[in-house]
């Protein structure tokens, strides 16, 4: 019973990944965007948007460490 | 448990299949000591960062020997101007200021985190060594220095000045109290989140890798002529998963840099480097 509810909870840790996912469309999106009305600055603005992935990447990868966390770190007792 | 047996037990599990993926992150004391009531022994992290600290510091030592090096750089010298043009770059165009001065006084500080985080992160994708940045307590201790530090040069600089940081200007005063509240938790928590970033990513990259790898390895070991074949999948993904592993290790170390320029420019210049950026523009 306990050990089900682990899985639960570790699979349903993982729902966040939806929104990591929309943030990463949302900054690639915007910079290829922003490079087709003005392809000059395509170099500068492909550092903001590794820099924009990167951050949003860090939010995203709080799911599966909690994932990890409560399906090997919490022992059921 | 007593100190032997855990030794007995880590190299016995080195030889077996390791269960949890978790367990590459255990810290086993080498030299096990004590002063006092104090735990202070020599455990792999510190073996770790010492090593990579050494060996970054060997390559620096070499590069700039003889009075700087050659003028036309080799391999290895391109490499250390590279992550020294590689910070310089970000802390001239953060903390410039108003006047776009070099603050060249915090260069060497935030050199040293950017080369400590660029050098660790990526050393954990070595198998059966140990990441050091995967830890809360060695990120949090950084991060939270850092955050002190930050605070501290700020009075320093504006001394009780630095206090209208809490609060953005032309803002009525009835809502002072609320802004400097809403201002200051922010603030406070830019601590826990730089080092909290750094630790999840390095964990949770470096366990999925450690997952994917052991689901290839399984299917290796069935015995069966499909599913070594069909392990090519799982092969390939763990091989680009280690690619973006390594991209994130990397991207990571950039990205605390930046911050870490972020909030020096806040603590220095007190949000006002934007504003008469505007104000210059428009007089010309």
């Amino acid at each position: 019973m306990l050990e089900g509810a682990k899985s639960m909870g570790a699979g349903a840790a993982t729902i966040a990944s939806a929104g990591a996912a929309i943030g990463i469309g949302n900054v690639l999106s915007s910079s290829i965007h922003s490079v087709a009305r003005n392809p000059s600055l395509a170099k500068q603005l492909f550092g903001y948007a590794i820099l924009g992935f990167a951050l949003t990447e860090a939010i995203a990868s709080f799911a599966p460490m909690m994932a990890f966390l409560i399906s090997f770190v919490f022992q059921v007792l | 448990m007593p100190q032997l047996d855990k030794f007995t037990y880590f190299t016995l599990d080195l030889a077996q299949i390791v269960s949890s993926p978790l367990e590459q992150f255990e810290i086993i004391p080498l030299i096990p000591m004590k002063i006092g009531n104090l735990y202070f022994s020599f455990t792999n992290p510190s073996l770790f960062m010492l090593l990579t600290l050494s060996l970054v510091l060997l390559l620096v030592y070499f590069v700039t020997k003889k009075g700087g090096g050659n003028s036309v750089p080799n391999a290895w010298q391109s490499l250390v101007e590279l992550i020294y043009d590689f910070v310089l770059n970000p802390v001239n165009e953060q903390i410039g200021g108003l006047s776009g001065n070099v603050k060249q006084k915090f260069s060497p500080r935030i050199s040293v985190t950017f080369t400590f985080s660029l050098f660790c992160n990526p050393q954990g994708m070595i198998p059966y060594s140990f990441t050091v940045t995967s830890h809360f307590l060695i990120t949090l201790g950084l991060s939270f220095s850092i955050f002190i530090g930050i605070t501290i040069v700020g009075f320093q600089k504006n001394g009780l000045h630095f206090l209208s940081f809490l609060l953005p200007a032309g803002v009525p005063l009835p809502l002072a109290p609320f802004l400097v509240l809403l201002e200051l938790i922010p603030y406070c928590f830019r601590a826990l989140s730089s080092g909290i970033r750094l630790f999840a990513n390095m964990m949770a990259g470096h366990s999925s890798v450690k997952i994917l790898s052991g689901f290839a390895w399984t299917m290796l070991c069935m015995n069966d002529l499909l599913y070594f074949i069909g392990d090519l999948g799982p092969l390939f993904i763990v091989l680009a998963l280690t690619g973006l592993e390594l991209g994130v290790a990397i991207s990571q170390a950039h990205v605390s840099t930046i911050l870490i320029c972020i909030y020096l420019n806040d603590a220095i210049n007190l949000h006002q480097s934007a504003y008469f950026f505007i104000i210059e523009q428009k007089r010309v």
